[in-house]
């Protein structure tokens, strides 16, 4: 991991200068403001049985798929179009460091728009208190979902960095990425949806529907349920991922 | 990092390098050395394979056999340790658009393993000798000229002061100006690093570099310094002259003087002279003073002069005689 911290800072510099940043930034904050305007509306009509933060997360797919691609698509797939990524590669710097600089910078990117949604719930708690005597904003479910979405965002942001390895194309890694993520928070829902129980052939596919309950794992973690599961799935694909985005980068050359 | 105590023979050692993409071969059992502080043109048709040779000596790329090594470290087994004595310039010099020179340049720095209070004065070094400082520094490279982005890579190339430098066609669009002021600092390195270059420009390399690499079709045609280059592949003398001698007797008069002459008539001009070409084998001792051979002989001479072959006859005498003998098998 030779020269991690340098390429670290750096990434971080390139992406705080970037204008793609700030336009993802503003899409993000955007798309989650409105979400949460209507479960704000939502909750002021009638009382419901989830407070506005629980039914703005649960829809944390959104920003997933349509955001999470536009800051990673190009992390790589620019720097071979552009040839500078050989230049680096001429450098002592390894290509794990490499790799885990750009996740790394991209994964506190990813952590900081969602911080940039906690203002919104504090302004709404702050003005409005309550309606319909419910809570607005819950704490311990904001942190819930919010651990959730950093942990994983492990996997996520892995995606999206092994995506743009394999390309030259900034847009076409978005789209693999888009792919990929829906295929993953698609395939729980699909598989727990499925009546497993009584096609025994398909038994196989229970335990990996459990691993894979997306939605579970957010339900879980909002509800202060920390399970080990999840860690472990998280975890160990964001090695596979960034292990897998090693060797890609090396075998391109 | 593994630093050899001793300094090698070979700051550039290419051993039996072959690269096959499949079943097109690019480069096959090519060797070529370059000694510590030397500059070597690395010369050869297009698509001949120099920059795939380059690229594999830089570590971006793996070959498919045989050895390189970069001061003495093996490229594919310790490529860091290699990486650290090297810089690379790459063919079209990629750089990010969107930094500023000095950014770029202290990022590289840092990624090159210079001292972290070293870092400043090496950029400011590295700008000053490549003539950024004063208009550059600042600059965004996208919004740079072709030449400035040709110096900056210099300028990066230089900034860890390696041991060796490889330059992949370092001054390709570059105008008349700017290609002598590269030249000159390519040229300042002589001693100090080694330098292998790669460029079609057959005189700047000529001026620049105390020997020649040449390939063609993925193979070494001819290595050395010019002028062994040069009796190896043009053994022979030409001289053009002008005179009013009959070409018979001009001939035969050759003959006595040189048996292995051959003469033939270039172009007749006004009144009874004639442009004549005669060629005499290089080693034969009447090439220094054939003139006073052919006035002592009765030859009324006008004009004689030797033509002179450089390094572009000689590319072409190489790289025509490997052509040729490929067309054979």
């Amino acid at each position: 991991m030779r020269h991690f911290k340098t390429l670290l800072f750096h990434e971080l510099k390139l992406a705080v200068y970037s204008w793609n940043t700030w336009a993802t930034a503003g899409l993000f904050l955007t798309l989650m403001g409105t979400i949460y305007w209507f479960a704000l509306l939502e909750c002021s009509r009638s009382p419901q049985p989830w407070t506005p933060v629980e039914g703005t997360f649960k829809l944390f797919w959104l920003p997933l798929l349509c955001i999470l691609p536009l800051l990673t698509m190009r992390s790589f797939s620019e720097e071979r179009r552009a040839g500078t990524l050989s230049s680096l590669l001429t450098t002592p710097a390894s290509i794990a460091a490499i790799v885990w600089a750009k996740f790394l910078a991209a994964w506190i990117t990813w952590v900081t728009f969602w911080l940039g949604f906690i203002p919104f719930t504090m302004l709404v708690n702050l003005r409005l208190g309550s309606v319909n005597e419910q809570r607005l904003s819950d704490p311990t479910v904001l942190i819930g979902a919010l651990s959730f979405i950093f942990m994983s965002g492990l996997l996520h942001v892995a995606i999206g960095i092994l995506c743009s390895c394999l390309t030259r194309s900034s847009a076409l890694a978005a789209l693999l990425t888009f792919i990929t993520l829906l295929g993953l928070t698609a395939a729980g829902g699909a598989l727990e949806s499925l009546p497993i129980e009584s096609w025994t052939w398909l038994g196989w596919l229970r335990e990996p529907a459990s691993h894979l309950r997306t939605f579970g794992h957010l339900q879980d973690f909002a509800a202060g349920v920390i399970d080990s599961r999840p860690l472990v799935l998280y975890i160990t694909g964001n090695l596979l991922c960034l292990g897998l985005a090693i060797l890609a980068v090396e075998g391109q050359e | 990092m593994t630093e050899p105590t001793t300094q090698p023979v070979a700051a550039v050692v290419a051993e039996l390098l072959t690269k096959r993409y499949g079943s097109l071969t690019a480069i096959e059992d090519l060797s070529f050395t370059v000694a510590p502080g030397e500059i070597v043109g690395f010369l050869g048709p297009n698509g001949a394979g120099k920059s795939t040779t380059m690229k594999i000596l830089a570590g971006t790329m793996a070959g498919t056999s045989g050895r390189a090594t970069i001061w003495g470290e093996s490229v594919s087994l310790n490529p860091a340790a290699a990486k650290s004595h090297l810089a690379y310039m790459p063919e079209n010099n990629p750089l990010p658009d969107d930094l500023r020179v000095e950014e770029y340049l202290t990022l590289r720095a840092k990624l090159k393993n210079v001292e972290s209070k070293n870092v400043q004065a090496r950029v400011e070094k590295v700008m000053i000798d490549c003539d950024l400082i004063r208009r550059a520094k600042g600059r965004l490279i996208g919004h740079l000229s072709k030449g400035f982005r040709q110096r900056v890579g210099i300028a990066d190339a230089l900034l860890a002061q390696p041991k060796v430098i490889i330059l992949d066609e370092p001054t390709i669009g570059l105008d008349p100006h700017q290609i002598l002021g590269i030249r000159d600092l390519i040229r300042s390195l002589r001693g100090q690093m080694a330098v292998l270059i790669s460029s079609h420009i057959l005189h700047e390399v000529e001026q620049v570099c105390d020997k020649v690499v040449i390939i063609n079709r993925g193979r070494l045609v001819a290595q050395g310094k010019t002028e062994d280059l040069r009796r190896e592949l043009l053994p022979n003398a030409v001289f053009k002259l002008t005179s009013n001698t009959p070409l018979a007797q001009l001939l035969e008069i050759c003959l006595q003087i040189e048996s292995a002459a051959k003469i033939e008539v270039q172009e007749n001009l006004a009144g009874d002279w004639v442009r004549y070409q005669i060629t005499i084998p290089t080693q034969s001792a009447i090439r220094e003073n054939l003139a006073a051979h052919l006035i002592k002989a009765g030859v009324s001479l006008r004009e004689i002069a030797e033509e002179h072959y450089g390094l572009e006859d000689i590319f072409l005498a190489a790289t025509r005689r490997t052509t040729n003998d490929g067309l054979k098998n």
